[in-house]
């Protein structure tokens, strides 16, 4: 197992536009980080530098303090499972899965004793003798971990393996892949653009934007201390409420302000200076409709079965809030509004970096 | 009712194929009927749908009285040498133009096809002039080159798709795996292309076995001629023409054809249909 050290990593694909800038990350033996962001924001060219597949434009890779950069994918001893799995058509699922022995020259006895080993630990016996066309996604997706996992290699990267699979089974498989991290105990980077998986998975979660990586962190730090706007979007669902607004004086105690919203300031909030320009952000649970408070019309009531998702409207602009099930709220009912002063996030306004 | 219509119209079908099937195989079924009979029985009237006589005299004096089997010695050399040509070339060329995508790849594409665009009687002149500076005139590696160059772009074009259709993931998966590119490309690309090689190979050595023109024009002597011009020799070589001879020389030439055929026809449609529906 290694441990990944990456610094001043860059790719241009095309010379002037990068798809990966800058990029000084830290993955310890054992991990299992994911890179999180929306498409097209560089996490896929970051695992394909990882694995030696893509030449970085500049910086560096280490695996445990050994510089990679010009060693070839064979060479880093990595394995990698693909988005849509890349097993290899006119094989076998055992000659898939035995494969990478093979082109290191193990010998057969040795290569079946391994392969039964890893068929048993992902329950595809039966399958060994087909051809992966023959198989389902959930069974192709085994085998692709199969192939992966018959080494012990120094890191397992994994492009969105369960971006193809249905819900239910995608849940499944999460819930296995946890399962194996935790018996194999390998440095795991798992690519995503799925939160959830990212938050139910995850040692540590790698948020990426435009090429840039914003910030990393455990689940419970980037969901409760974002670092900058982008991310407190792009974590949480309903997505985080944001409302432009002012530090203001009220009765001797600072207050944000945004219309007729005003909510206290806790004290020790240094970035809240007075008669500056914010912007608020609120998650759904930080949000009450209580009896008084400020007043707002229900807009949307979106029942899931253990919650409800309910959109009101402050003069004018829309709040995602989530109450009971059961709460009988009706489109176009007058009702008020609480806030959660410990869990109000507040940005600056220009550049969006998280104000303490 | 319908039953009775949908068995209607298979039975109707099914007479028009009979009969389609039977016109065309007429002349293949006389070619063969008429290399077996004598002489005497070429010209009776009303004709013998079947020889009276059977006889291989055809077939042992076109073996062992004129140059046949030099020709068909010379003609598999040329078609073997140069199918093996163009597939190698056609396969990596094929290869680079759909992995290395470069600024100037569109381009060479778009020359590969004008190149095939052209009619041969066109470019049969400066070919004529570059192989006999080279030397080559008059000789079977002549042909070989000037048959290498008509199939490849159409070669390179079919195998283009071919490899298009291939994801690249799986070849990266493979260099992850332990295979370097070259290793990767023969253990995981190479037998994904297999359809379209068998095509590729088809259509080459059928298009090498029965070139003429250039055959008939770049070469003169006998040891170096191919089927195509060597049996128009035969033919004009005497004063009447001998039927028979020439019949058993089609039937020879006919077979190679026919059974590459009957033995890959089921890569050979799998190979069309897949360059064809990927764009
Ligand atoms: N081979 C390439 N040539 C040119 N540009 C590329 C290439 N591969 C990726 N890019 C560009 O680099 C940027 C990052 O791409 P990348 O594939 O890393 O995104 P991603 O985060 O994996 O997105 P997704 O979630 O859609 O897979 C994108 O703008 C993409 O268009
Ligand atoms: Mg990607």
């Amino acid at each position: 197992m290694a441990s990944i050290t990456v610094s001043g990593l860059g790719k241009e694909y095309v010379r002037g536009t990068s798809a990966v800038a800058d990029l000084n990350l830290e993955v310890a033996e054992g991990e299992f980080l994911t890179l999180l962001g929306p498409s097209g924001c560089g996490k896929s060219t970051t695992l394909r530098m990882l694995a030696g597949l893509e030449t970085p434009t500049s910086g560096e890779i280490r695996f445990n303090g050994r510089v990679v950069n010009d060693l070839t994918p064979a060479e880093r001893n990595i394995a990698m499972v693909f988005q849509n799995y890349a097993l290899y058509p006119h094989m076998s699922v055992r000659e898939n899965i035995e494969y990478p022995l093979k082109k290191r020259g193990v010998d057969r006895a040795e290569r079946r004793r391994r392969s039964a080993a890893v068929a048993q630990l992902l329950q595809i016996e039966p399958l060994l003798d087909r051809k992966p066309r023959n198989l389902s996604g959930g069974q192709q997706q085994r085998v692709a971990l199969g192939r992966a996992l018959i080494r012990e290699p120094e890191v397992f990267l994994l492009d969105e393996p369960l971006s193809n699979l249905d819900a239910k089974l995608r849940s499944y498989m999460r819930a296995e892949l946890i399962e194996l991290h935790r018996r194999v105990r390998a440095t795991m980077v798992y690519v995503t653009h799925d939160q959830l998986e990212a938050m139910t998975m995850s040692d540590r979660i790698a948020i990426f934007d435009g090429g840039r990586l914003q910030q990393v962190g455990t689940p419970d730090e980037v969901y409760n201390h974002p670092a900058n706007r982008t991310v407190a979007a792009f974590i949480g669902t309903p997505a985080m409420n944001f409302l432009d607004g002012e530090i203001a004086p009220e009765g001797g105690a600072p207050v944000v302000r945004s219309g007729s919203i005003a909510i206290p300031i806790e004290a020790g909030r240094t970035g809240a200076s007075l008669g500056r320009r914010v912007a608020i952000g609120l998650r759904a649970e930080a949000i009450r409709i209580t009896e008084g408070g400020v007043p707002a019309r229900i807009e949307i009531v979106e029942p899931t079965g253990h919650e409800a998702i309910v959109t009101v409207s402050v003069d004018g602009r829309r709040l995602v809030t989530r109450t009971a099930p059961d709460s009988g709220f009706r489109v176009g009912d007058s009702v008020g509004l609480g806030f959660d002063a410990r869990r109000l996030h507040l940005f600056d306004a220009a550049t969006g970096d998280t104000l303490g | 009712m319908r039953a009775v219509v949908r068995h209607g119209g298979d039975l109707v079908r099914q007479v028009l194929t009979w009969a389609l099937v039977l016109a065309l195989s007429f002349p293949l079924f006389w070619l063969i009927s008429t290399a077996l009979r004598p002489d005497t029985e070429l010209f009776v009237r009303p004709p013998h749908l079947l020889p009276r006589t059977y006889t291989v005299d055809n077939f042992s004096k076109l073996l062992f009285e004129t140059p046949f089997l030099t020709y068909f010695r010379n003609s598999a050399i040329v078609a073997i040498s140069t199918t093996a040509f163009v597939i190698v070339i056609a396969v990596f060329a094929a290869y680079s133009l759909s992995r290395f995508r470069g600024r100037f790849s569109a381009v060479v594409e778009r020359m590969i096809l004008i190149t095939y665009l052209l009619p041969s009687v066109v470019i049969f002149l400066p070919i004529y002039l570059m192989l006999s500076r080279m030397g080559l005139a008059n000789s079977l590696p002549g042909l070989v080159v000037a048959y290498t160059t008509f199939a490849l772009p159409f070669a390179i074009w079919l195998l283009r798709s071919f490899v298009d259709s291939v994801p690249v993931e799986i070849e990266l998966a493979a260099m992850v795996d332990g295979a370097s590119r070259l290793g990767a490309f023969v253990d995981v690309v190479l037998p994904q292309l297999l359809p379209g090689i068998i095509s590729t190979a088809l259509f080459t050595a059928i298009l090498s076995w029965n070139e003429y023109l250039y055959a008939l024009i770049l070469t003169n002597s006998d040891a170096v001629k191919t089927l195509p011009p060597g049996v128009m020799t035969l033919l004009t070589s005497s004063y009447h023409i001998e039927w028979g001879l020439l019949m058993a020389a089609s039937v020879m030439m006919s077979a190679p054809v026919i059974l590459a055929f009957a033995f890959l026809q089921k890569h050979l449609t799998r190979g069309f249909g897949a360059g064809a529906v990927k764009g």
